[in-house]
């Protein structure tokens, strides 16, 4: 179902929907619900706006948050950075934002432009800028569809603000992320602006809808994961993500992961109930590559799902524990990641997998 | 050789045993009264009655207890307590207690104060102090009439500077009031930390009253040894510090149960099963000690950052109402009421104790009142009791490698049969009061954590000084200095930053000084 709004009671089941999509990665969303629940209970419900109705001269900016999850545990947002993020952002480039837009429908990010959408009475675009969550900015669809990363603002909790101009996407994902040390581990920022025209090429559309309703189907429903399959693929089918398929179902046997350059790597292994070979998962931050020995299962930018069997609700990569129950899905990518400039961002080779891309059948 | 006498006060009994050494010397069980020290008192009676050497003997006392827990899911017994939170900008729109049940945050008081400073992970200050507003917030703590406080600072577990010139503060104004710092209880999570200290500081006064109660009961019977609490990992605090931690002892019960397996079977590697009148709780031993749970832990609604057991609750025990001719089991038991409702009792609710008691497993009630049960429930009962506790079993296990089970609690004699996919099942002598062993037998600890990061400590110097506080604490809790041992150095890289900073925890333990 498409909403034109979107209000306090949505929000739980859009988070749970985005922890969904985030396909291992994206954070604990916990504290941005609560923000952003106190928000819309104060302030009332935020208007979306469908990727499609966008005029041409509507002037669009993502808003999110780039940094250590970890970090945010201990020191909490202040609540007003992503609208300070926006306000400089409209003093330094002189114009004023139409629309607002989420980084990726994944973990915290998913929410984090609702309290500038919120605190601004302006619309929040239905749609984001991977469909999914991945690490890296250049990898966001924006990016890919040309979009310039800068003009760019920073902000942090104390109201520390840093402008950045430059037009190299991959130079902008090192200069943000060295920026987020520097600025106390976790930082805010507005970039990647467009216009209606761009935006309407360069957004996933309708992800905002669709992770509020998978979100509802996760809380509400019954049944284990295997029972409630039928119900997860039914709402796959009729969306731009297409096939869901269950790939294994079976216990983590093995859990191998370590921190390199950054980012949690590693390797989980499946050993499926039915006695057939295991199948290893590879790590990081999210779940990207899936193989049966040298067969590949599914692929980034394909998304890779861990849900609990017994509760059918999705595993964050940093709550996994040897002896878990689980059912691995593979889900088809948002057309967006199918076209070969999106996968010279987003293929297994960019992760370092010796493997090319396989859509999932 | 010493006398230890070991109490586990439960929410239907209170079990004591009394241990020389590895030998049980006595062990029973008493009801748990309303006012749980009388219970205390009918069971340390019983005990001691059947002590065969004098009373002097006793060199001390393990009392293990569910009350703090109780009171915190029954909203009962809490003081009125201030919370203040040292982090502003950081968190503004995210006061103390927003997401608590609402119930819980009005037994509190809802005194809320925020405070700008702390510090960033990189141990600089996250905002200048404000000593005015400091000076605000200690007079509206005055006027609210409060006696006890909870101060919580962003990374206090990396610097608690902050925590501690609050606190200092509060003292030199209000030297009555009492004051928890976060940094007291540890942990990474500014949220679940402060919980912690709020729900810590809430239960001062009660501990006040029970501990001394406990006190004032050995003292009645004549017991001059000192007293101490198990707390959720295991491990002991002595009095002083169990008036200062209450929440500590939050999952004691469980943990309690586990150790009190390992110490009968002298295996720390094994999955123990501890079944009820309603509940199985499954856990899992690992050099002796619970397995801890990854995730965040509820207490009353209320997520807290305390180191608890990984248990799983199965919905299976004693009283568990049999349905479906035998193929369902629990969840809902008939629980105390089992010697009124059961068939073998006279009542008229199949239990899983009827279908044992029907296979000759378990002399309780009158077998003659099932002559009538269809043989083939009795069956299909018995199989699908022992698929679910093979299935929750198979759920427990971390590795491929075979654990032995070790079945502890009321309810052991339940199990008959095999269990599938178990090699090994062991029912110790004396598994009905396993936790009060559990409580007898513990040891003391200590823990720290340190953040390692380039220009800061090294990830040596780290481990070092991290050791050096948990040492610290380990004695202050009543370890012997020769017995300390380093059970766990655990690393958490903190994702995302570019420069390699970890979280660094160190956990000793050692045995007990008893002279």
């Amino acid at each position: 179902m498409i909403l034109d709004s979107i209000s306090t009671g949505d929000i739980a089941a859009l988070c749970r929907g985005s922890v969904f999509l985030a396909t291992g990665g994206g954070g604990d969303p916990h504290v941005c619900q609560l923000l952003v629940e106190r928000a819309l209970t104060t302030r009332g419900p935020v208007a979306l706006a469908a990727v499609e109705t966008l005029p041409d001269d509507a002037w669009v900016i993502p808003i999110g948050e780039v940094g250590a999850p970890t970090v945010s545990l201990e020191q909490l947002p202040a609540g007003d950075e992503p609208v300070l993020a926006l306000d400089r952002f409209e003093r330094h480039t002189g114009r004023r934002a139409s629309h607002l837009v989420s980084f990726e429908i994944g973990g915290a990010n998913s929410v984090v432009p609702l309290l500038a959408a919120s605190a601004r009475g302006i619309p929040l675009v239905d749609g984001d800028g991977m469909g999914r969550a991945l690490p890296e900015a250049q990898m966001m669809t924006f990016s890919i569809e040309g979009v310039a990363p800068t003009p760019a603002v920073a902000v942090d909790h104390l109201g520390n603000v840093v402008i950045l101009e430059t037009t190299d996407p991959v130079l902008y994902e090192l200069q943000v992320r060295q920026l987020a040390v520097a600025m106390g581990g976790m930082i805010f920022t507005a970039e990647h602006a467009m216009t209606g025209r761009e935006a309407r090429r360069a957004i996933v559309p309708g992800t905002l809808s669709f992770a509020v309703a998978l979100g509802r189907i996760l809380l509400g429903g019954q049944g284990d994961a295997e029972q409630r399959l039928p119900e997860l693929a039914a709402v796959f089918a009729g969306s731009q993500y297409g096939a869901l398929r269950p790939l294994c179902t079976g216990k983590l046997s093995d859990l191998d992961r370590r921190t390199v350059g950054g980012f949690d790597v590693g390797e989980l292994t499946i050993a499926p109930f039915d006695g057939s070979a295991a199948v290893t998962v590879a790590l990081r931050n999210e779940y990207l590559l899936a193989r049966r020995g040298e067969e590949v299962l599914a692929s980034v930018p394909d998304l890779l799902t861990l849900l609990d069997l017994e509760t059918a609700q999705p595993i964050n990569a940093e709550r996994l524990r040897y002896g878990q129950r689980v059912l691995l899905l593979g889900i088809g990518c948002p057309p967006h990641y199918r076209t070969a400039k999106a996968l010279a961002r987003v293929a297994p080779r960019c992760f370092g997998f010796d493997v090319d891309y396989t859509p999932l059948s | 050789m010493t006398l230890r006498i070991g109490i586990d006060v439960g929410g239907t009994h209170t079990d004591a045993v009394l241990v020389e050494g590895d030998n049980v010397l006595a062990a029973v069980k008493a009801r748990t009264s309303v006012d749980v020290e009388a219970g205390v008192v009918a069971a340390l009676e019983a005990v001691l009655a059947e002590s065969p050497r004098p009373r002097r003997a006793v060199r001390a006392v393990m009392i293990g207890t569910t009350q703090f827990t109780n009171a915190v899911v029954a909203r009962r017994d809490l003081a009125p307590t201030a919370i203040v939170r040292i982090s502003l900008p950081a968190g503004r729109e995210l006061p103390p207690t927003l997401d608590w049940p609402a119930e819980l945050a009005t037994a509190l008081g809802g005194q809320v104060y925020m405070l700008p400073g702390g510090r960033r992970f990189d141990g600089r200050a996250l905002a200048a102090d404000d000593p005015a507003a400091t000076a605000r917030v200690i007079e509206a703590i005055a006027a609210s009439g409060v006696g006890t406080v909870a101060v919580t600072s962003a990374f206090s577990a990396l610097d608690p500077a902050p925590e501690r010139a609050f606190a200092a503060e509060l003292a030199a104004r209000l030297p009555q009031v009492r004051v928890v710092m976060s940094h007291q209880l540890g942990g990474h999570g500014i949220l679940e930390r402060e919980n912690a200290a709020a729900l810590n500081a809430a239960l001062l006064p009660l501990a006040e009253r029970v501990i001394g109660a406990f006190e004032r009961a050995l003292a009645d019977r004549g017991l001059a040894c000192p007293l101490y609490v198990s707390q959720n990992d295991g491990t002991l605090m002595a009095t002083g510090f169990a008036r200062r931690f209450p929440a500590l002892t939050f999952a004691s019960g469980p943990t309690n149960s586990l150790r009190g397996a390992s110490l009968l079977t002298g295996l720390a590697e094994a999955i123990v099963v501890d079944i009820g009148g309603t509940t199985a709780d499954i856990g899992v031993l690992r050099q002796g000690f619970p397995r801890e749970s990854g995730t965040g832990v509820l207490v009353g609604g209320v997520r807290t950052n305390f180191r608890m057991p990984d248990i799983l609750a199965l919905g299976l025990g004693g009283g568990s109402v049999v349905r479906a001719g035998g193929a369902r089991l629990g969840p809902d038991s008939v629980g105390h009421a089992l010697e009124v409702q059961a068939l073998a009792f006279g009542g008229d609710t199949l239990t899983v104790t009827d279908i044992a008691i029907a296979e000759g497993q378990l002399d309780l009630g009158e077998r003659a009142r099932l002559a009538d049960l269809d043989p083939a429930v009795v069956a299909r009962a018995g199989a699908t009791l022992h698929a679910m506790l093979a299935e929750a079993i198979d759920r427990m296990r971390t590795r491929r490698r075979a654990l032995p089970v070790i079945l502890v609690g009321g309810g052991a004699s339940l199990v008959y049969q095999p269990l599938r996919g178990v090699e090994e099942v062991i029912r110790p002598p004396y598994a009905h009061v396993a936790n009060a062993l559990g409580a007898a037998h513990a040891e003391v600890s200590g823990e720290a954590e340190r953040l390692a990061r380039p220009g800061g400590l090294t990830r040596a110097a780290a481990i070092e000084e991290a050791t050096r506080a948990a040492q610290a604490q380990a004695l202050a809790a009543g370890a012997a200095a020769s017995s300390l041992r380093t059970v766990d150095v655990a690393e958490t890289q903190l994702a995302y930053l570019a420069e390699a900073a970890a979280r660094i925890r160190v956990r000793v333990i050692g045995q007990l000084c008893l002279q």
